[in-house]
């Protein structure tokens, strides 16, 4: 027995390791007919240089555009290996970490900014390159001045971003008008009231995939830039105020008001991101708060990759009556390249063809974000990512969504605390507390 | 004895009627164990589009479009490799790391003996999934003093050895005392040392033993998630399970995919499963009867 | 038993004899044992060392530990109320285990028993979950237990019968339940053969005398079969307590000890604070926890369960 055994794996390795040999990965390989030669600005170096590049974008078409890029610029120096390592965004967080821990990050990652690209800084994980743009002025011009700060510390860049937008309210035209909808809400009651609207017509109201924790944090996060405003929330992160501030419980509270109308998906409390996504993409709920990624990711994740067509829709998180913030205040985010302190100097030469207009132009055109640098805007075909860009642009106060802008530790707090909420299991003062224990406790 | 006839004809009947109910109960818990199976091939030989009209019915025709893409991915291959090469460097390891230790604890009297064969107790009581933590922190530890074995598969097989080493050292040493003394002892009097003995004698009666070992330790080891996911970071050494997590993580909404994934991936362990049924349960019975 | 006495006397024998002389069966020991002992001593002996100082310590992981914080974690850990949910989770898992898997692993065992014509295949496709992956398996339960009728097949029968979808896995009241019908669908086929192996020991000749003297099956087995397989159920309920408190890889892929805490297992909860919030410190405590929990088992369960083995009589 054993003996057949040993002759079946021997079969099995032959075979795997033939059939990999054969089946060799076409990453490496040169695609025909670039476009445009990428601007390289110093010769190439003669020895072979491999560049590490982790990011999230799973799915097409920005999964393809990406590797594209890459190919291209392997294409134009061959000297350059880049080797792509796509994640899951809770699998890339995760790994990242543990990768961090052992002091050899990758070369080039996925950032978004905030308290946690601060840690990494302060670890000495990044790599300064505050010299690469100054010594070239027009890469660094390139870029929205407030996007561009977001991958900075005290002064010194160690990323740059690719990406910058904001959460808002994505909804089906189709099922408001089944409701009886005629606008969308603009105030904190009329919110309700639509959400009322929809059950009664039978529609569920919200997406939301709470398993992942994170997507409810932008409620929470929302209702406290409404309720509290800009200088609550400095003052809280200062020290000088504090989280227990009635303003932040009084965020808990809306929120509670919402989640007692029942207005989420079946199984909404395990439901992961890709999940939300889904639901709305397959026309099963009427709205999701979601930021700029979201009508790429509903049509990836829904049954026919088409997502809701022209049926989508875009509202910014309604005012809150009463409240000290602006109704053009706006909670968003984006994504980032992150320079780890190994990099070779061929690593930010990519990062630079990366965030070039050009490639910029195929990020807006592909609908996997907001392009931060200057003319790629023209690339915005999609009406609902204009009117991003454009909410974006006119915000006077743009807060970095909470979970990343705060200390790591203190995110993750946030992140449980309100799935609490969600679940019952917590009271908005509780999660208030948490949040002030847990800053007061990272920032001391 | 005059109770016996009358008796007859209700005790057959009786015992028809038992083993009707026993085989009927047993054909449920056969259904209930082949369900989520039987879900999963069904699921995999869909089309997504199929999985959402016709979930539970069975896929006709069958559509073999999710097999073939996953098949001609490089990358599944690349899982399957460092699964196999794992599993046989484990694997081998632990035989004979444990092969002699057993022969050692079973068969010689030695100063100290006890204390070390209560101190390999110790790892009964400390297993992987409690110690991950603490062994990436040695790992990290090794890692700043140059041993490289974090991102790295070497790292993953002396782990794996460490944490398989207890429970097999109990197994064999069961396997190792029941060899009746005589045969040393006739040994010794024909002048082999005690390497001989091991050699020539009680490891050639040993094989099924040895076999049983091997064959749970390559479930194991095929099997493991959690120490490949703490050591492990670049996907070029990923191994079968945690490209499984990852491929859900990534394709979780398409439910066909996901399921040709989970299929194919199950398919080496069941072959395993159905040639070497009784080295692994025969480890399993001696480790847990008598350890 | 009988070797031990041997030895010594072979010694002398292989000494008069000439044979090779005690420096070489020293050497011979030390190389038998070093790998072993090298490779446990390392990577099982070591890091418990090494994380009882990191446990003393509030460390994010990157960069040296230099918050010393003292016993601080091991009286945080024991007011955190996640932990103490984790602490009656693992509690409620074990009392099902014992009082539900096991039970029902013995009574399969029972029937499908010395003599049932098919037994070898039904023992084969029992036992079969136990070999495949915890990640295998918690996919396809999460495919079972998907809240949307039209995916799941749970909920696509509990709607057939006429009510609503239930949520398997997000109803904070349902989710561990869940959880331990996925576990018991994996482990129940080894507990069973285990019992299995245990009745093959019970000599038929007991039964059968016993059925002489008029005793029916019911008693056949309460007072002959089961206590003659004593030792194999005080083994199955050792692994399976220890199982239960080391469970990881199949909660943490269904619901990562979700939602909120619901399904929270002390594995989880060392996990989370070890590789996802990398508060090494905590985890580490953490970890020297389960250890003691597991130590303190086992040498309980050996001083508790030190009874007579009716078979061998010792």
């Amino acid at each position: 027995m054993s003996r057949k055994t040993y002759l079946i794996l021997s079969v099995l390795l032959i075979v795997s390791f033939a059939l990999t040999a054969c089946g060799a990965p076409a990453a490496t390989q040169a695609p025909p007919a670039a476009t445009e030669a990428p601007a390289s600005t110093e010769a190439p170096a003669a020895e072979p240089v491999t560049v590490t590049w982790w990011h999230i974008t799973t799915k097409d078409p920005g999964l393809s555009d990406w590797q594209k890029m890459a190919d291209d610029y392997m294409a134009a120096h061959p000297n350059v290996k880049i080797e792509i390592t796509v994640l899951e965004n809770e699998a890339f967080k995760t790994k990242l970490t543990t990768v961090m821990q052992s002091g050899d990050p990758p070369d080039i990652f996925q950032s978004w900014g905030g308290g946690t690209f601060n840690q990494q800084v302060q670890a000495g994980l990044l790599k300064d390159i505050t010299a690469d743009l100054e010594a070239d002025p027009t890469w660094r011009d390139s870029f929205a001045p407030g996007a561009l700060g977001v991958y900075s510390f005290e002064g010194k860049n160690y990323g740059v971003p690719w990406d910058m937008g904001m959460v808002g309210f994505w909804y089906n035209k189709a099922l408001f008008e089944q409701a009886g909808i005629a606008a969308p809400p603009a105030t904190w009651t009329e919110f309700l009231g639509d959400v009322q609207k929809l059950k009664d017509a039978g529609i569920t109201p919200i997406s939301i995939g709470e398993g992942d924790k994170w997507p409810g944090m932008h409620f929470w996060n929302y209702l406290a830039t409404r309720i509290c405003g800009q200088a609550k929330f400095e003052a809280a992160m200062a020290r000088t105020g504090s989280f227990t501030d009635p303003c932040f419980v009084e965020a808990g509270t809306k929120l509670q008001e919402l989640v007692a109308l029942e207005p989420f998906q079946n199984g909404f409390l395990g439901a992961v991101h890709d999940d939300m996504q889904a639901a709305f993409g397959n026309g099963k709920a009427a709205m999701e708060l979601s930021g700029q990624w979201a009508p790429s990711t509903q049509a990836a994740n829904s049954a026919d990759q088409k997502g809701i067509g022209d049926n989508l829709g875009l509202f910014g998180f309604p005012a809150v009556e009463g409240g000290a913030g602006e109704g053009t205040d706006v909670v968003g985010g984006g994504n980032g390249f992150a320079i780890g302190k190994n990099a070779e100097p061929e690593a930010v030469d990519f990062v630079k063809y990366l965030t070039s207009v050009q490639n910029q132009t195929t990020i807006a055109a592909n609908g996997s974000g907001i392009p931060v640098v200057k003319g790629a805007e023209a690339g915005l075909t999609d009406p609902n990512m204009l009117q991003v860009q454009q909410t974006f642009a006119a915000a006077k106060y743009f807060q970095l969504y909470y979970d990343q802008f705060l200390p790591p530790a203190t995110g993750s707090v946030l992140n449980d605390s309100v799935q609490g909420l969600f679940a019952g299991t917590l009271t908005p003062e509780q999660v208030a507390q948490a949040v002030e224990d847990s800053v007061a406790q990272e920032m001391k | 004895m005059e109770a016996y006839h009358p008796v007859r004809h209700s005790n057959r009947l009786q015992k028809f009627i038992t083993r009707f109910l026993q085989y009927f109960i047993l054909a449920i818990v056969v259904v209930i164990i082949f369900v989520p199976i039987v879900i999963l091939i069904f699921g995999s030989l869909k089309t997504t589009g199929e999985m959402y009209s016709h979930p539970y019915t069975i896929p006709n025709p069958p559509h073999w479009e999710n097999l073939t893409t996953i098949l001609s991915t490089p990358a599944f291959w690349r899982l399957l490799r460092n699964s196999l090469v794992l599993m046989l460097a484990t694997t081998t390891g632990v035989v004979l790391v444990c092969g002699l230790a057993a022969f050692v604890f079973a068969r010689l009297d030695f100063r100290g003996k006890g204390l070390f064969f209560n101190l390999f107790t110790l790892g009964l009581m400390f297993p992987i999934n409690v110690a991950i933590l603490p062994v990436y922190f040695v790992l990290r530890q090794m890692n700043e003093m140059g041993i490289h074995l974090i991102d790295s598969l070497v790292g993953v097989i002396l782990v794996q050895i460490a944490f398989n080493i207890s429970g097999n050292i109990m197994i064999l040493r069961g396997f190792f005392t029941a060899i009746p003394s005589e045969l040393q002892d006739a040994s010794y009097i024909d002048g082999c040392n005690n390497f001989d003995f091991f050699w020539r004698i009680l490891l050639p009666l040993a094989r099924p033993a040895l076999a049983a070992v091997a064959a749970l330790t390559m479930i194991v080891s095929w099997n493991d998630l959690l120490v490949p996911l703490v050591v492990l970071n670049s996907d070029q050494l990923w191994t079968l399970p945690l490209g499984t997590m990852q491929f859900q993580g990534q394709y979780g909404q398409d439910l066909a995919l996901v399921s040709a994934f989970v299929a194919l991936s199950a398919i080496p362990t069941i072959i395993f499963y159905l040639f070497a049924e009784r080295q692994i349960i025969s480890g399993l019975t001696a480790g847990a009867v008598k350890g | 038993m009988q070797q031990l006495p041997a030895i010594p006397d072979i010694l002398k024998l292989k000494r008069v004899s000439g044979a090779p002389h005690r420096l070489q069966d020293t050497v011979l020991i030390a190389l038998f044992l070093l790998p072993a002992l090298i490779l446990f001593l390392l990577f099982v002996i070591y890091p418990i060392f090494r994380s009882i100082y990191f446990s003393l310590f509030d460390w994010n992981g990157l960069g040296p530990a230099v918050d010393f914080v003292g016993l601080q974690n091991f009286k945080d850990i024991l007011t955190d109320q996640v932990f103490l949910k984790a602490f009656k989770n693992i509690f409620l898992i074990i009392v099902f285990s014992v009082g539900v898997q096991l039970p029902l692993a013995l009574a399969l065992a029972v029937m499908v028993g010395r003599d049932l014509p098919g037994r070898g295949l039904f023992r084969t496709i029992f036992f079969m979950p136990y070999v495949l992956s915890e990640i295998n398996v918690a996919i396809m339960w999460m495919l079972l237990y998907n809240p949307d009728p039209d995916r799941g097949l749970l909920n696509a029968i509990v709607v057939a019968l006429g009510s609503e979808p239930i949520g398997w896995l997000s109803n904070t009241n349902l989710v561990l339940f869940s959880i331990f019908i996925a576990l018991t669908w994996k482990y129940f086929g080894f507990h069973m053969l285990l019992y299995l192996a245990g009745l093959q020991n019970i000599p038929q000749e007991l039964e059968e005398a016993a059925r002489i003297d008029g005793a029916n099956s019911f008693q056949n087995f309460f007072y002959i079969t089961l206590p003659l397989l004593g030792s194999t159920i005080r083994t199955s309920v050792y692994l399976s307590v220890l199982g239960s408190i080391q469970q990881f890889i199949l909660v943490w892929i269904m619901t990562k000890g979700g939602p909120v805490n619901a399904s929270e297992t002390l594995a989880t909860y060392m996990y989370r604070f070890g590789f996802v919030r990398f508060q090494l410190g905590y985890g580490s405590a953490v970890a020297i926890y389960m250890f003691l929990l597991c130590l303190i088992f086992s040498l309980l369960y050996q001083r508790l369960t030190r009874q007579p083995d009716y078979l061998t009589g010792l």
